[in-house]
């Protein structure tokens, strides 16, 4: 980690590096601990809302073009290499499942089933070029979300709420919103804090659980508002008096401090969750204009766009409060009938309603976070494990493809407009296989816009300097504004 | 500091290829260049960046994009490199930075800017490399570390008491301790009180609270002997292991589930966590224990304990996908199982050597003296092994049942062999050979099969349960033929024939009402058909419905399903009618792409390979048969018979023998999920592989340990089978003399007395570890535990009846300035309980506490949809169950989905090895400890508890107050608690005493 002096010696920039310095301290005052007192360079970005599609939706289907498809679509497919399919996913080259058009100035091609997020395109930077390392759903799901292949590494929004600490204490960190169904692949491991503080760990709220944050408040009949009040003040009380006689050990000081929080929370965490207020054209735009229907059994666009949208409506509040990670989940795990990505028997069937969905709720989002100026310093990431194979499963479906994917990024620091790193023809690999995008340069360039060196921010576990980004990792300097 | 730099250098004989690692001293090599000036440039310079950066890739074994930097030759080809013109080398370009990026190294950090000109100034001065200097990847081989000295026993110093301190220097520890508090200007605390003494022992001890009982008995005692006599009864209590074995089950990782993808239950993996409980309550010598856990099966055969410590190399995550759904032939199942060998590695070492090994899995350790070779010599000797349910113990009856049995068995065996030897000699050899000739043509047949099986009913438990499928044509249409066609499944080790019925018949209707059998095989068993379609023809019928009713369903592993590959449905000309046709069944697993109502008239069915092979094989058969029966005898084929039936008749009774007790272990024997195959001990090739990639093997490794100093030789003899080579690795972890195994045991254990370990990384002994606080002590202490008996409770004892532990962890400024840390131990670290200490105490102290021990553990979840990924549901969990008011020891740990309460505190991760706990203070804790569900139900018990033992207000608060932190709160506070009692119950009181400060610390 870098210390202040450092910094200050290492700093070439323009500005006063003591005046930088303060600056970027400026921040901290009144926010909890962090790990990074001063940042490395100056941020483009404060915060970051993560958007994992569980499963692995289809690069080809929504943002990555291919008219060789269209064209070959039913002719025998032919890699030009052995290819080893996940499963048997080696069937006859199969089109896009739905129907491609240009949008914005940028002329983007994307299909109809994301159609919404077609008045952000302009905004929006796509990666085609990300490669994974397994076809193993739980493996690459740790991967995207940790940079580890494995359990056990603290997941994205654990570093950085490590490195940066909260803007705001009466909330968490880093908050995560699984799919409403139940977790994705590896569950709440995805979000740990692992050899971090558990101050670090990604605490999961469910809108709509009766108890949308687990003990955030006694369910007990002999729990009163009065009880609970009086109860706290004498315990403080009694809790200083131990304190008092054990002068000069912080941790005693800090826990009635905890204690303090937490009452805080109590009252900040509802507010941010209740979207009661919201008026109707915000509502209207996530998409929540009939919330609570009935919907059908079979999987539906409208049922999707009301969770989804909930969902990205409650991490706008909630960055708009001073989260500093907000990750929002779309799918649970591989069970039946399939409620995520994974679309090995029936492309169009799951990706048509999850998609649309996902793009009601995103490009509300995007357009919410702009309209109140926060995108300038709100990331946008879209990921998911991994891709999926241009040639067919069965008949409609489509097959794991960890050799290419897309990611997209929009917001802080991000270029708009952009398509970068081209995957090749049939989006089977990208076009130049010896220059990928991976993982670890999609968080270096988050670290980056968040002022953070990606190999400075290190915590040494069992002997070893581990990193978020390994001993990988480049920062993606061509999509940085 | 790695050795990048240090040197081996050795005369060689001329054809014997000469590497050094490094730069020496060789004038007489090195050319004369322009950079005499500097000399050895190249060597100090240079080499060391190529070492660094460049030859893991660019090696003569490797020669990755066919270039290898190995030597001069191999450098200077192709015009990567032109001595004398850097801007021309290829190299140069490479390994510049252009936008933040350079292309070498490969996905790695690029060098830097001074390094990068070194280069290009030694290309351009000619690139002057000694003629026969080799380079080789960098390695550390410096053993010149603390850590891997022999023990030496040090002279214990002799202590100088400081003035009014008589009680100090009870024993040894406290003259170590006392030397460096004095070579520091410190002095020790006074000790602590008797009140603060019984509640630290108890706590450490047995992870439990005292009851005020016993604090008001010890603070009474006035024998001289109390303290040794409360240290005797707690190492005693059967909640010693309790605690001390969650400890251990943290750095090894023990869980309940089985982590990665679907999570499931690992429903036998708590014997080996009552073993652990157990080897602690008995006091097992450690070196028992590690022999017993790393090769009990091969040290100790026979003996529960020998397969129950097996557990320990299971114990970590295991990618049930990568395993049971991927086959090992793919690279994700190769992926799957080189991660699970090094989950197994890095155990041991991690466990029993402080030493971060796996480090080495991907390039040669950085730090210490490990190479790739050594780690993946580790690997081998794991080769053979996975992680499976194993029998650890039949009871002593079915044993001796088994042996007799198995006697007999081989016996009948034995004869049959014999006859069979006797026809061979009569055949002249003409019988082996017929039947070599039929078992390759049989391997020849390898059955051709669709992606999409077929149909597969729901999975039944009884086998007699009701099953139907049927064929609904588009219109009443004159049938002839009715074909079922016979699934194919490795499932289970299954094959041809998979799910096809045992007892069904098969009826046609034209209304679906009435119903006319076309074949009924409903009274006796169909055998197994392999692959060999049942036709039935001749129907000539108008239906419309062709359907197949099952009575018995075949049986899968310990189940019972129904499959079908195929029904075709045929009119006269052979035409088939099924186009356009529906299905119904009764039920279907409908588990796309394999099993699907509709593949069963996809027109895809099973068919066996080379079909010129099959006529062979029948020939051969039938050729085979003949000269048998021309050597047959009548009497021979009676005595044939007769062993016949008794040898299947000896099976079915060895098969009907109670199972035993099961526990998940390492295991080379299993039975077969999916592809998921036990290997029976055949060692699975083990490469070092370049970067850790499964897809870049290099040479094969050879079996070995780590290195421990330059001369003892690491390797093991290749030829040792997968049980001798677990053998030699736990000898070798418990040799006397190594220097690694027994500091890095009684560092933990003094770790988890004081807090902080004499050395302050429990899990890394190694250069990126800390030094020794009191390098003496830890050695001293490892010798006496390892020549007195390598008993853990001996060494307890040692340690709490020092001074040392005894003492105050009261604040001194003056000290705190000399040591903020406390590393030199000058008072008691104040620590907060951990996760399962406060589970405990609030059981134990609201009175709920059930002390039962062992068995299978409690959930604290609701566990929902285990088919196919188990949904484990804390927040629908009903902590009034009492099944759950046990030990925390013994709570079920679900490695994906950690309890949420007890991840709030704390709790180890069970996918990573926790040597020691995090201590953390967050506003989620107060949120736990306030409103989480336990908590107010615990409230709730405990408030029933004190009506019960008081009768008063003040006293009942009293009691409660004495209860969670064994002492008297002072007047004004205990009015204070009255009062509030009085407002809003005792419940709300006895919730707020759980959240004291005081409850949750220790002096």
């Amino acid at each position: 980690m870098l210390n202040r002096r450092d910094f200050l010696t290492q700093s070439s920039l323009g500005l006063s590096s003591l005046a930088l310095a303060m600056l970027l301290r400026e921040e901290s005052a009144g926010s909890s601990p962090r790990a990074i007192e001063v940042l490395h360079h100056p941020p483009k970005a404060k915060r970051v809302v993560q958007l994992f599609m569980a499963g692995a939706a289809s690069h080809l289907d929504l943002w990555d073009h291919k008219p060789y498809l269209e064209k070959h679509h039913g002719k025998k497919s032919d890699f030009g290499e052995h290819v080893e399919a996940f499963q048997n996913g080696l069937g006859p080259w199969l089109k896009p499942q739905f129907e491609f058009k240009p949008y914005g100035h940028s002329q983007k091609m994307i299909s109809e089933a994301v159609q919404p997020l077609g008045r952000h395109v302009d905004d929006i930077t796509f990666i085609h070029n990300m490669v994974g390392k397994t076809g193993v759903h739980s493996q690459a799901t740790y991967l995207q979300a940790t940079g580890f292949q494995r359990p056990g590494f603290p997941g994205m929004g654990s570093w950085i709420s490590y490195a940066l600490g909260s803007i705001n204490e009466n909330l968490p960190t880093f908050v995560v919103l699984p799919d409403h169904r139940g977790f994705a692949s590896n569950g709440p491991k995805n979000w740990g804090a692992a050899f971090l503080p558990a101050s670090s760990q990604g605490t999961a709220i469910f809108p709509q659980r009766e108890n949308p944050i687990e003990d955030l408040h006694a369910r007990a009949d002999f729990v009163n508002s009065t009880s609970d009040r009086e109860g706290l003040n004498l315990l403080n009380r009694l809790n200083r008096n131990y304190q008092e006689e054990r002068p000069q050990d912080s941790r005693l000081q800090a826990r009635i401090r905890s204690y303090e929080l937490a009452a805080r929370m109590q009252l900040s965490a509802p507010e941010a969750l209740d979207l009661s207020k919201e008026p109707k054209h915000i509502l209207k735009l996530y998409g929540l204009d009939r919330m609570g229907s009935k919907y059908s059994k079979d999987i539906n666009i409208p049922e999707e766009t009301e969770y989804f949208g909930r969902k990205c409506l409650i991490a706008r509040r909630l960055l708009e409060r001073g989260v500093r990670f907000v990750q929002v989940w779309s799918g649970n795990d591989n069970s039946f009938p399939r409620r995520n990505w994974d679309s090995h028997e029936n492309l169009k069937r799951d990706h048509g309603p999850l998609a649309r969905g996902m793009a009601v709720g995103a490009a509300a989002l995007i357009e919410d976070l702009k309209q109140r100026g926060m995108l300038d310093d709100t990331i946008v990431l879209w990921t998911t494990e991994f891709g999926r194979m241009p040639s067919s499963q069965g008949s409609t479906g489509r097959d794991h493809n960890p050799y290419v994917f897309t990611n997209w990024l929009c917001g802080g620091g991000v270029q708009g407009g952009l398509s970068y790193g081209p995957s090749d023809e049939w989006g089977y690999k990208p076009l130049d296989r010896s220059n990928p995008t991976q993982v670890y340069d999609v968080h270096a360039t988050i670290l980056h816009l968040l002022g953070i060196d990606h190999t400075r921010l290190t915590v040494r576990h069992n002997g070893i300097d581990r990193r978020l980004t390994d001993v990988h990792g480049h920062v993606l300097n061509d999509i940085l504004t | 500091m790695p050795n990048f730099l240090s040197i081996s250098h050795f005369p060689v004989p001329s054809r014997v290829q000469k590497i050094y690692w490094a730069v020496g001293a060789f004038l007489c090599l090195f050319p004369l260049s322009s950079l005499r000036s500097e000399e050895h440039f190249f060597e100090k310079k240079i080499a060391p960046l190529f070492q660094a950066h460049c030859l893991s890739c660019h090696n003569q074994d490797l020669s990755k994009g066919k270039y290898s930097l190995q030597n001069r030759r191999s450098a200077l080809k192709s015009g990567v490199i032109v001595p004398g013109n850097a801007a021309k080398s290829e190299l140069v370009d490479k390994i510049t930075l252009k936008g933040g990026k350079a292309s070498m190294p490969k996905d790695a950090t690029p060098l830097k800017r001074h390094e990068v000109a070194l280069i290009r100034k030694w290309i351009d001065a000619g690139a002057p490399w000694p003629k026969d200097l080799e380079l080789k990847e960098a390695e550390v081989d410096d053993f010149n570390w603390w850590s891997y000295q022999g023990l030496r026993r040090p002279n214990i110093p002799t202590i100088k008491i400081p003035e009014g301190k008589t009680k100090w220097g009870r024993n040894p520890i406290d003259a170590f301790i006392l030397r460096t508090l004095n070579e520091n200007k410190l002095s020790p605390s006074k000790e602590a009180d008797r009140r603060t003494l019984i509640r630290r022992l108890t706590f450490d001890l047995i992870g439990l609270p005292p009851s005020p009982e016993e604090v008001q008995a010890f603070i009474e005692d006035k024998s001289e002997k109390a303290y040794e006599h409360l240290v005797d009864r707690l190492l005693d209590s059967k909640h010693y292991g309790e605690r001390w074995a969650r400890h251990w089950l943290d750095v090894v990782k023990y869980a309940d589930t089985c982590g990665y993808d679907k999570d499931k239950l690992r429903p036998n993996a708590w014997p080996y966590r009552d073993y652990v409980i157990d080897s602690f309550n008995r006091d097992k010598p450690y070196s028992r224990f590690i022999k017993e856990q790393v090769a009990g099966d091969v040290l100790f055969p026979g003996t529960p304990e020998g397969i129950l410590g097996l557990g320990f190399i299971a114990c970590g995550p295991w990618d049930f996908i990568g395993h049971v759904e991927v086959p090992e032939s793919k690279i994700d199942g190769k992926v799957a199982r080189n991660l699970d060998r090094d989950d197994m590695v890095s155990n041991v070492l991690n466990t029993f050597c402080s030493v971060t090994v796996q480090c080495a899995r991907c390039h040669n350790h950085k730090f210490d003296p490990i190479s790739q070779e050594h780690y993946y010599g580790l690997q081998s000797i794991f080769a053979a092994v996975d992680r499976a349910d194993r029998v650890y113990d039949l009871g002593p009856e079915v044993k001796a049942q088994q042996s007799q049995l198995s006697q007999k068995l081989k016996a009948n065996r034995q004869q049959l062999q014999q006859i069979e030897s006797e026809m061979e000699k009569l055949s002249e050899g003409q019988l082996s050979s017929l039947r070599n000739q039929v078992n390759s043509l049989k391997s020849k047949i390898s059955v051709k099969k669709s992606p999409k099986y077929g149909y597969h009913s729901q999975i039944s438990k009884s086998q007699d349960a009701p099953k139907w499928v049927q064929v609904q044509l588009p219109k009443v249409t004159g049938i002839s033929k009715v074909t079922l066609y016979p699934c194919h499944d490795e499932y289970a080790g299954i094959g041809g024939g998979f799910g096809f019925p045992v007892r069904f018949k098969v009826e046609i209707s034209m209304d679906s009402k009435t119903w006319i059998p076309i074949f009924d095989h409903s009274k006796k068993d169909y055998p197994n058909p392999g692959l060999k379609p049942l036709v039935i023809k001749d129907i000539h019928s108008s239906v419309r419905w062709i359907r197949v009713s099952v009575s018995k369903l075949a049986e899968r592993s310990s189940d019972y399903i129904f499959s079908l590959a195929e029904i075709t449905v045929e009119d006269g000309q052979d035409k088939s009618l099924t186009a356009n046709a529906k299905i119904q069944a009764k039920d279907s697993i409908e588990a796309p792409v394999r099993w699907a109502k509709k593949n069963l008239i996809d027109g895809h069915w099973p068919q066996p390979g080379d079909p010129s092979a099959q006529k062979r094989l029948t020939e051969a058969t039938l050729k085979l048969e003949e000269l048998r029966k021309k050597i047959e005898t009548p009497e021979r084929i009676a005595k044939r018979a007769q062993l016949q039936k008794s040898v299947q008749e000896l099976e079915k009774q060895i098969q009907k023998l109670p199972k035993g007790k099961v526990v998940y272990a390492a295991a080379t024997h299993f039975n077969q999920q999916g592809n998921f195959k036990p290997t029976k001990g055949q060692l699975r090739p083990i490469h070092v592989l370049h970067r850790g990639n499964i897809q870049q093997p290099g040479k094969p490794a050879q079996p070995g340990f780590i290195p421990l100093d330059k001369t003892i030789p690491w390797q093991l003899d290749k030829n040792l089978n997968e049980a001798d080579r677990r053998a030699e690795l736990a000898k070798w972890l418990t040799s006397k003399e190594h220097p690694l195994v027994w500091r890095s045991i009684v560092n933990r254990i003094w770790q988890y007395h004081f807090g902080e370990g004499i050395v302050s990384t429990p899990n890394d002994f190694g250069r990126m570890g800390a030094f020794p606080s009191h390098p003496e002590l830890l050695d001293w202490l490892a010798l006496e535990f390892r020549d007195q008996g390598q008993s853990f409770k001996k060494l307890h004892r040692l340690i709490v009846t020092s001074s040392t532990y005894r003492q105050s962890s009261k604040f001194d400024p003056k000290k705190h300035k000399i040591d903020s840390n406390n590393q030199f131990f000058w008072r008691m670290n104040r620590r907060r309980l951990q996760a399962e200490e406060i589970r405990d105490s609030i059981l134990k102290v609201s009175g709920a506490l059930n002390p039962e021990m062992g068995g299978p553990g409690f959930y604290l979840f609701k566990l929902e949809k285990t088919a196919h990924s188990p949904h484990y549901e804390y927040h629908k969990f009903d902590p009034r169950d009492e099944k759950s008011h046990r030990r925390s020891i013994y709570r079920f740990i679900v490695r994906s989905q950690p309890d949420p309460w007890m991840t709030t505190l704390d709790c180890a991760d069970s996918s990573q090895s926790t040597p020691k706990r995090n201590e953390t203070l967050t506003s989620l804790q107060a949120l736990a400890l306030l409103n989480n569900k336990f908590n107010l139900v615990m409230a709730e018990r405990f408030s029933m508890r004190i009506q019960s033992e008081a009768k008063s207000l003040p006293e009942q608060v009293r009691r409660a107050v004495s209860l969670v932190i064994q002492r008297e709160l002072s007047a004004k506070e205990i009015e204070e608690l009255t009062q509030y009692t009085r407002s809003h119950g005792l419940k709300n009181l006895c919730r707020l005493l759980y959240n004291l400060s005081e409850f949750v610390y220790l002096d």
